[in-house]
């Protein structure tokens, strides 16, 4: 049986949305597609994924008003927010990706593309399952181990330094930003929803605080 | 440390799936035998990927091909790469709309530059997988055939594949078309053909006919992934043990528990979402 939720899945036409909804499906959730800025407002519960560039992904969300929409659910209504891949790197407060653009600011750190002189001979693309290590207090990887793989498929990335919230992190030359929350805010720089059961039990935890909420 | 990956490559001809053994195909059975005998969404929880393939010969029903692809991809959670005739922006767009990650391409390659880049350029370079297939002749020279395997292409097959890593492909699937549903194993000397620095993850397909087959694939520092499209070498739990078995060997697969599913996930179910 699905309950009809007041999740509300962004579309600005960014990527593919269709695994999202398969994944809430799976969960029970039957969440709304949404590209209006008045539902947006509206949700208790926001999930913003996103493929693609940065640059052209945040112009997508300013033409359609949906960034000022975003922040007034995340910052005045509190609503939840869960940013995945591109949708965690737009809630970042910049990006370099096609040129300087600002972002969300929802997470106060720069998102910037995996540096050479870090990652040696690796290959950029990062794309794969990799291991996530967080912490225990993370409310997101409740249930599972404290090093899980994940699928990440990104060439910009988020470095720790100086965050205040919640942060579970990845290797790949230094360490970067695979998952962060704090109060009403989360996001994962891979993908839940292309991580096996790791991905559905950490997607079924931001479900669950939308219920304590 | 990127982890390696296993694919199963499902092969779709107009409405059925099939067995190929050097690219000759045998129907084994519709989406709905695939359901109910292969009890599919299940399989797909001991994969790292899944490629569907129409490899259809004749005329194509994309449509028919895009509605089998969400139906399968429904309740699985890896990433999913199709193609198959693809030679359209158009036609790469309606299968990421149907559930696929990625597009693979074959024949393009050699003689539709434009596309590729078109599909870079929209898409990312990491949506395109670059699909070759290889065969040795009775000389033991490796060379690479297009249009599924019935042209030879001039030009040695290291050559090729050279000319490819410098596309804006995201990965190269190699497929061995003499191993190709034989059961004896994987080519491994196709290896050979790879240029020494190689830029872009490789999948190695074609003759696995057990674990160990994969676990030798595995194996070679220079595969990154390995795929099977051989539908009855792991039926029923087969492809879950060859997993385990991959994973007692050491090989650094991802790790999930499906028993989580069962467990986590199941429990309370309709509590997760509030009703508005």
């Amino acid at each position: 049986m699905t309950i009809k939720s007041n999740l509300t899945v962004i579309d600005y036409g960014m990527g593919n949305i269709w695994s999202v909804l398969s994944a809430l499906r799976y969960l029970g959730c039957d969440a709304r597609v949404s590209s209006d800025p008045d539902v947006i407002v509206q949700s208790a519960s926001l999930l913003l994924p996103g493929v693609g560039s940065f640059r052209k992904a945040m112009v997508a969300l300013q033409e359609k008003g949906l960034d000022q929409a975003i922040l007034e659910a995340v910052q005045t209504k509190e609503s939840k927010i869960l940013g995945i891949c591109l949708g965690m790197q737009l809630m970042g407060s910049r990006g370099s990706e096609d040129g300087d653009m600002i972002g969300l600011g929802l997470i106060p750190n720069p998102v910037d593309k995996f540096n050479p002189q870090e990652i040696g001979t690796a290959k950029v693309p990062h794309i794969g399952f990799d291991l996530v290590h967080s912490s225990p207090e993370s409310t997101l990887f409740r249930g599972l181990s404290r090093a899980a793989d994940f699928y990440f498929v990104h060439s910009y990335r988020m470095l720790p330094g100086g965050l205040k919230g919640n942060v579970s992190t990845c290797v790949y030359g230094s360490d970067f930003v695979a998952a962060y929350e704090q109060d009403n805010i989360y996001a994962t720089q891979f993908h839940p929803e292309k991580s096996q059961t790791n991905g559905l039990v950490l997607l079924k935890n931001f479900l669950a605080q939308e219920h304590d909420a | 440390m990127l982890k390696k990956r296993l694919i199963f490559t499902l092969l779709y001809n107009d409405g059925y799936f099939m067995l190929s053994r050097n690219f000759r195909l045998q129907k084994v059975g519709d989406l709905h035998w695939l359901k109910s005998n292969y009890n599919f969404s299940h399989i797909s929880f001991s994969i790292d990927e899944l490629i569907v393939l129409d490899v259809t010969r004749g005329e194509r029903n994309a449509n028919a091909f895009c509605e089998s692809l969400k139906s399968l991809t429904e309740g699985c959670f890896v990433p999913i790469a199709a193609g198959g005739g693809v030679r359209t922006t158009e036609q790469a767009r309606s299968l990421l709309r149907s559930g696929a990650d990625k597009v693979v391409v074959n024949t393009p390659l050699f003689e539709n530059e434009t596309l590729i880049e078109e599909l870079a350029s929209e898409f990312g370079q990491q949506c395109v997988v670059g699909s070759v297939d290889i065969k040795r002749t009775l000389d033991g020279v490796y060379q690479v055939w297009s249009h599924y395997g019935s042209q030879c292409l001039p030009g040695s097959a290291a050559y090729r594949i050279e000319e490819i890593t410098t596309k804006p492909v995201g990965e190269i699937y190699l497929n061995s078309m003499d191993r190709d549903g034989t059961g004896q194993g994987y080519d491994l000397n196709m290896l050979n053909l790879l240029p020494k620095v190689m830029p872009k993850p490789v999948i190695l397909a074609g003759g696995v006919g057990n674990a160990i087959h994969l676990a030798e694939g595995l194996a070679d520092p220079r595969v990154d992934a390995v795929a099977t499209a051989h539908l009855f070498n792991f039926v029923g739990d087969g492809l879950k043990q060859a997993r385990q078995s991959l994973i007692d060997r050491g090989v650094d697969l991802p790790v999930w528990d499906i028993q989580l599913l069962e467990q986590h996930l199941r429990s309370n179910k309709t509590a997760q979402c509030i009703p508005t």
